[in-house]
């Protein structure tokens, strides 16, 4: 999946704006938004947040967690555990690119929030990169990825199933001659097996790129 | 391309038909009548029995395979003791696109011969050993284009589509006003669908 594609599937997220306009509300197949009163706080999609922000028409609500002293403690626990600790939003790096980028000066400490939210990504980043080096090089039967949010699953797309549908492959191909059996019609049972291609080994999963 | 079309075992897999055009060294067991021309330093109308050849792998594994086999495949120079030794001491190291431009797909067809199943673990091995340095080129190299030239064709694929992965990732990263694009498939769906309409036609 492209990058681009989770950033529209994070774009669904609710964030809380406060208008600087009146309306009745818009119908969408998603569902209504609105009403919308000047100054009274309403929640909509990120994606109408950002584009009622760029006609200068709300200022965004920041979520709670785009706060300094609690990013400052998730990095600590992120350095500190081993695995990987819950993100306050499924999308938190998507919902922080478009709120940094669009509305900065409605976030305190825009700048900071930035920089942290990129050292908790450059923490997580370098914890799938140890642990699936180790996963492939030591040959473990299986990953813990809780926690990890789509987009850090996608950073490691398609390399990872692809390796490991490789290696499944080089493993799951016959060892050795298959055994000379006395009789030609098994012999031709067993050349027919060996040239069917529906005895596919690639596992149904993670095979797109 | 998905993984699924690309390698063995399917027909139609490309790589899999060139993978099995690599010679393999192999003793003839039993006289094979007028076939002399294959040993071109006899002048001989049969080819006698303990000559040394070199024939296509899908030959030999056919001609190998059956009660009295025909002739008696060995294992080519590049999965032999001394190299499997070279690919266990530091696989890494190793320029695999000199060993064979096919490496695993060829080890994997080849690893039938090899009673000791040491070339399987080789195989296995040698893939673990590199996938590190090779996620490593995907994620940090910059368009140098002579990154790849120690990769086999497998390993080149494998990276190609990290290194695609990891450029949208960091373009994305970057800078936002991209617009979304219409999936391969989606594109390459409609153009066939045209085409079979004026087959059709």
């Amino acid at each position: 999946m492209d990058p681009d594609e989770l950033e529209f599937l994070g774009e669904k997220v609710y964030v809380s704006i406060i208008p600087t306009f009146n309306n009745d509300g818009i119908h969408l197949i998603s569902g209504d938004l609105g009403p919308f009163r000047a100054s009274l706080p309403v929640n909509v999609p990120l994606w109408v947040a950002v584009s009622l922000k760029r006609q200068k028409k709300c200022k965004i609500q920041p979520p709670d967690w785009m706060d300094m002293q609690k990013l400052e403690y998730i990095k600590e626990q992120e350095k500190q555990s081993s695995g990987f600790t819950k993100m306050p939003s499924d999308h938190y790096m998507v919902e922080a690119k478009l709120l940094l980028e669009c509305a900065p000066d409605d976030i305190p400490r825009a700048d900071e929030v930035r920089t942290i939210i990129k050292d908790i990504w450059d923490i997580r980043m370098s914890k799938i990169r140890s642990s699936v080096t180790k996963l492939v090089k030591n040959s473990d039967f299986y990953a813990a990825v809780d926690n990890l949010t789509v987009m850090e699953i996608n950073s490691v797309r398609p390399i990872l199933p692809h390796a490991l549908d490789h290696l499944f492959r080089m493993k799951n191909t016959e060892k050795t001659r298959p055994t000379q059996s006395s009789n030609v019609s098994s012999f031709l049972l067993s050349k027919r097996a060996s040239t069917s291609f529906h005895l596919s080994p690639v596992t149904s999963s993670n095979t797109e790129d | 391309m998905s993984l699924r079309v690309s390698y063995s075992p399917n027909y139609y897999s490309l790589d899999d038909i060139l993978a099995t055009q690599e010679r393999v060294p192999c003793k003839v067991a039993l006289t094979i009548q007028k076939m002399g021309h294959l040993n071109p330093s006899v002048a001989e109308r049969d080819l006698q029995p303990g000559t040394s050849l070199e024939l296509p792998l899908w030959l030999v594994s056919e001609l190998s395979q059956s009660r009295a086999p025909l002739v008696n495949p060995e294992l080519p120079k590049i999965y032999r003791e001394a190299y499997r030794e070279i690919l266990k001491a530091d696989a890494c190291a190793v320029d695999l696109h000199k060993f064979s431009l096919f490496f695993y797909e060829l080890g994997s067809h080849i690893k039938r011969f090899d009673k000791k199943q040491d070339v399987h673990e080789t195989l296995l091995h040698t893939f673990r050993t590199r996938f590190r340095q090779l996620m490593d080129l995907a994620d940090n190299s910059m368009s140098d284009p002579t990154v790849q030239q120690t990769l086999d064709i497998l390993e080149r694929k494998l990276f190609n589509d990290a290194y695609k992965a990891r450029m949208k990732l960091n373009t994305w990263l970057k800078d936002s006003n991209t617009t979304i694009e219409a999936a391969n498939m989606v594109i390459n769906h409609k153009k066939r669908k045209r085409m079979n309409i004026e087959d059709l036609l």
